[in-house]
Formats: structure tokens, C-alpha cells, sequence
């Protein structure tokens, strides 16, 4: 029953250039509530398009995403309502350089949700707290560090409330010591129940936090299970040769 | 030595009188005091009109540029097409062609019905002559702001409208403050030409002392001056607000 997942992602195609790179060919997957979902695989594999088609920014040329038991992919819904509920969050942070963090915080909350300022502030400040970023709530990005970037990242997206969160390789742009505070914040969610697709080099994090793990290559997902079944025996020889470069 | 002391004071009464003549005598300064308020009158109108019209035909083509090939055929797709249409013969000939003859146009041909108000006729033929320069100059702002602030921007769940108009515009516009500020320094200068549909402008208050007192050299030079100064000021603020803008950055 596909009505029970939370997304469920039906032979998803995103071909460029007239279908001379197939960036997905053909995927398919079943996310839960509460899931910690982390996708990897080698560079041009696809992990990026298909994170990226589940809010949208990248239009499929063929298949269905069921989000919350609607097909956004169908003609005729609005979008701008169901990426409400689905905060990402991007390698490069993303974060607008001419507000506040606070303001960069309760922005969409205000407009979208028609929270009132001390609504959305409140929750704004909460959230800083939780990842120990009370005292920067006036400051601008750029007064911030990369980790304290990508932590305000996270809270920006989680200020709408989303039922789900997208990272596309959270930790990438960060240098070595700031990745851990950042994988922190993400462990902690996941805890707390928060449903969550993973984009991430970070074996690490995907084995310890990683309900599932799925593994593709040539825009196909080739291997999917639990941390034991990908990090474990493998038969695969396209995983292997992957892990064996990554670990 | 006699002689030349009494040319000398010759010159200066000589001077001191071309100087009383065309600027102290019936207040004639006054004309160019006039003629200062309306070339500010008219750059600023047409520095407003301006950006607003730029904003505007910047928004139509960098909409066209960025989604034309992602877009399914439809009416939306086609309105897009008849605006950047538009918008580019709109572009073409204003800056092909000179200004004088687009304000002589407005003047003699389109805005003949309100023609008593020169000023207004002015404001409309600078505005939307600087709009096609600030449409450039707001489209390369636009272009320059990073891709991911606009994803950002989706991915919250705003509409192309709302992330345009709360997170791309603005930094676009911060980011060109100083061109556009130039513009408006240019613009000062650029009015002068409206004394051809004989406003009462800077240019036109030297003009009028000048065919009144038969002597050209004072009224020009004091006309002169007065833009000098003022575009000096303009480029020292520019100046200072350029580094202000960068230091902000850090
Ligand atoms: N806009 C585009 N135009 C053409 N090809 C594209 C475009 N975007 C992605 N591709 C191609 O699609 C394929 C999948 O790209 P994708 O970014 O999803 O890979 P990825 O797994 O995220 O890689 P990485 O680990 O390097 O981020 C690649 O071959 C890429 O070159
Ligand atoms: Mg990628």
C-alpha cells in the first residue's frame, strides 16, 4: 500500500540531453515515517538528481513520487504546498546573505505559514538554542563559521515544520572539524523521530544512524538494505569496488 | 607700471561688473537656483521611473532566460515570449537610438497633450530612457546571484514570484547600488538636453541669463561648475557607499 509510506517513488527517469545521459534510469523506493534513508555511490551516480527530484527541483521525464498519498508529480498540485514539508538542505549551505540568521529563520514561516512575528521568532529561538546557536541569532552568514552555517541551515528548514529532510552531502564543503558538529545535530534528529534522506560520502554516519542505506550507480539504485547488509558481506562487485574506495 | 596697474584694475572692475550683471543684477542667480531644482526634480523622478522600469523588463528577460526551455507549452509560456519580446524592442530602441530625439519625440508627438507640464513630459522621457540602462544593469545583479540561493529559496516552499522578490531582488539590487548610483550620476548631466523642449532646467537658467545679458562666458562657466561639483560630490558618496557595501560583505 503506497498510501502508507511517507514518499514512495515509482520507476523514477530523468534523462538530459534527449536521453544521452540518463542521470535516473528507472527508481523506485519506499520511504517511511521516522526512516533515516542515506544514499551513496560514486560521483555521477545520480544521488544528487534523485534527492532532488523528491521536492521537485529537478523535474522527472517520467515516473511518480507520492508524497503524504499525492502524486506531485501530476499536473494540477501545487508544489510551493508540499515543499513546505519538505526542508533540504544543500552542500553549500545556502543561507541568505542579506538577512539575519533569525530572519533567515522566521522568513518563510511568516510568509508562507502566516506566523505571526513572535510565533515564529519563539520557534526560531528554540530551534538556535537546540543547536547551541542562541547568542547568533542577529549575526549575518557571513559572520558565521562553515559548521555554524550548515547547523543554521538545518534549523532554517526544520523552522516550517517538515514532515521530511533532504541532505545533498551536508558535510562536503565543510573543513574536517567542523563535520562533526554538524553530523551531530543530524544523529539528534534522527533520534527524535525525524524522517531523513542522506546524500552522504560520511560511511560513519550512515552506518550508525542509517536505517536503510541505498547504493547506486549509473543512475540505478543497484544495492539496497540495513548498515549490515551493505557494510557486511557483499556480493556485489560494484559495491565492493566502491567501498573498498571509500573506507 | 602705471600703466599696467590701471589695466589690471581695469580688468578686475570689468570682472566684478559682468559678474554683478549676470548673476546679482534682477536676482538672475535665481534662475539658476530655479534651473538647479528642476534638473534634480527630473533626475530623481527619472531615477525612480527608471528603476521601476527596469526592475521590471530586468524580472521579464532573466524569467525568460532562466525557464523558456523547462517550460511546457501552454499560455504561460506564450505571455512569457510576447513580454520578452517586448521587452527587448523596448531595449533595442532606446539605447539605439539618442536621447534628444526620444524627448523631442515625447515632447512634440506622444505627450503634446500635456505639454504645459514640461517637467513631467521630461521625467517620463529620462525614465524611461535610464530604464533600459538600469534593466541591464539590475539583469547582470540578478545573473550573479548564486543558483543555490534560489533553490534555497523553492526548496522552502516560496513561489518563483516570492523568492524573486524576497531573496534574489534584493541582494541584486545591494550588489549593483554603486552602478546604479552612477546611473543617476549620469542621468544629472543627461537632463541638460531637456532645455531643448525649453525646461527650466540648470542648463536653460545659464541659457536665459545669457540671452539676456549678451555675455556667454560667466553664466556658462557658473553652469559648468555647478554640474562639476555636484557630479563630484555624487562620485565621492558613490564612493564611500561602494566601500560601506564591500566591508558589509565580510
Ligand atoms: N543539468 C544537467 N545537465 C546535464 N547532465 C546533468 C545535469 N545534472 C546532472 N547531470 C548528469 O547526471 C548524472 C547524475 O548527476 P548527479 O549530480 O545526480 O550525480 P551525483 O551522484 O550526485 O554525483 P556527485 O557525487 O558528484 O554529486 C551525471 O552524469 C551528471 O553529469
Ligand atoms: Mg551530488
Amino acid at each position: 500500500m503506497s498510501a502508507d509510506h511517507l514518499i514512495s517513488v515509482k520507476d523514477l527517469k530523468k534523462y538530459y540531453n534527449g536521453g544521452a545521459i540518463k542521470a535516473l534510469d528507472g527508481v523506485s523506493i519506499d520511504i517511511d515515517k521516522g526512516e533515516v534513508v542515506v544514499i551513496i555511490g560514486p560521483s555521477g551516480s545520480g544521488k544528487s538528481t534523485l534527492l532532488r527530484s523528491l521536492n521537485l527541483l529537478e523535474i522527472p521525464t517520467s515516473g511518480t513520487i507520492t508524497f503524504e498519498g499525492t502524486d506531485i508529480t501530476s499536473k494540477g498540485n501545487d508544489i510551493n504546498k508540499f515543499r513546505q514539508k519538505m526542508g533540504m538542505v544543500f552542500q553549500h549551505f545556502n543561507l541568505f546573505p542579506h538577512l539575519t540568521i533569525l530572519n533567515n529563520m522566521t522568513l518563510a514561516p511568516r510568509k508562507l505559514k502566516h506566523e505571526s512575528h513572535e510565533e515564529s521568532e519563539k520557534f526560531a529561538r528554540e530551534l538556535l538554542n537546540k543547536v547551541a546557536l542562541g547568542d547568533r541569532a542577529d549575526a549575518y552568514p557571513s559572520q558565521l563559521s562553515g559548521g555554524q552555517k550548515q547547523r543554521i541551515a538545518i534549523v532554517r528548514a526544520l523552522a516550517m515544520r517538515p514532515d521530511v529532510l533532504l541532505f545533498d552531502e551536508p558535510t562536503s564543503a565543510l573543513d574536517p572539524e567542523m563535520v562533526g558538529e554538524v553530523l551531530d545535530v543530524m544523529k539528534d534528529l534522527a533520534r527524535e523521530g525525524m524522517t531523513m534522506v542522506v546524500v552522504t560520502h560520511e560511511m560513519g554516519f550512515a552506518r550508525e544512524v542509517g536505517d536503510r542505506i541505498i547504493f547506486m550507480d549509473e543512475g540505478r539504485i543497484v544495492v539496497e538494505g540495513t548498515p549490515a547488509e551493505i557494510f557486511g558481506q557483499t556480493d556485489n562487485e560494484r559495491l565492493k569496488t566502491f567501498l573498498a574506495k571509500v573506507l | 607700471m602705471y600703466l599696467y596697474q590701471l589695466s589690471i584694475e581695469d580688468w578686475w572692475k570689468d570682472l566684478k561688473d559682468t559678474f554683478v550683471l549676470n548673476f546679482i543684477a534682477d536676482d538672475r542667480y535665481m534662475l539658476l537656483v530655479k534651473g538647479l531644482g528642476n534638473t534634480f526634480l527630473v533626475t530623481l523622478g527619472a531615477t525612480f521611473l527608471g528603476i521601476i522600469l527596469g526592475v521590471l523588463v530586468a524580472l521579464v528577460r532573466s524569467t525568460y532566460d532562466k525557464n523558456i526551455s523547462d517550460m511546457r507549452p501552454g499560455f504561460g509560456k506564450g505571455f512569457l515570449i510576447v513580454l520578452n519580446k517586448i521587452a527587448s524592442a523596448y531595449l533595442t530602441v532606446i539605447r539605439g537610438t539618442p536621447m534628444l530625439v526620444q524627448l523631442m519625440i515625447a515632447y512634440f508627438v506622444i505627450f503634446v497633450s500635456i505639454a504645459q507640464h514640461k517637467t513631467i513630459v521630461a521625467i517620463i522621457a529620462f525614465g524611461i530612457n535610464s530604464g533600459a540602462y538600469v534593466a541591464e544593469i539590475i539583469r547582470s545583479g540578478i545573473m550573479s546571484i548564486d543558483p543555490g540561493q534560489f533553490e534555497a529559496g523553492r526548496s522552502l516552499g516560496f513561489n518563483y514570484a516570492q523568492t524573486m522578490l524576497y531573496i534574489i531582488i534584493p541582494q541584486a539590487l545591494k550588489n549593483v547600488l554603486p552602478a546604479l548610483a552612477n546611473e543617476f550620476i549620469v542621468l544629472i548631466k543627461e537632463t541638460s538636453v531637456s532645455c531643448y523642449i525649453g525646461l527650466h532646467d540648470l542648463t536653460k537658467g545659464g541659457e536665459i541669463i545669457r540671452s539676456r545679458t549678451y555675455t556667454a562666458f560667466m553664466p556658462l562657466l557658473a553652469v559648468a561648475i555647478i554640474y562639476l561639483v555636484i557630479v563630484m560630490f555624487f562620485t565621492k558618496l558613490v564612493g564611500i557607499l561602494e566601500r560601506r557595501l564591500r566591508n558589509s560583505e565580510r
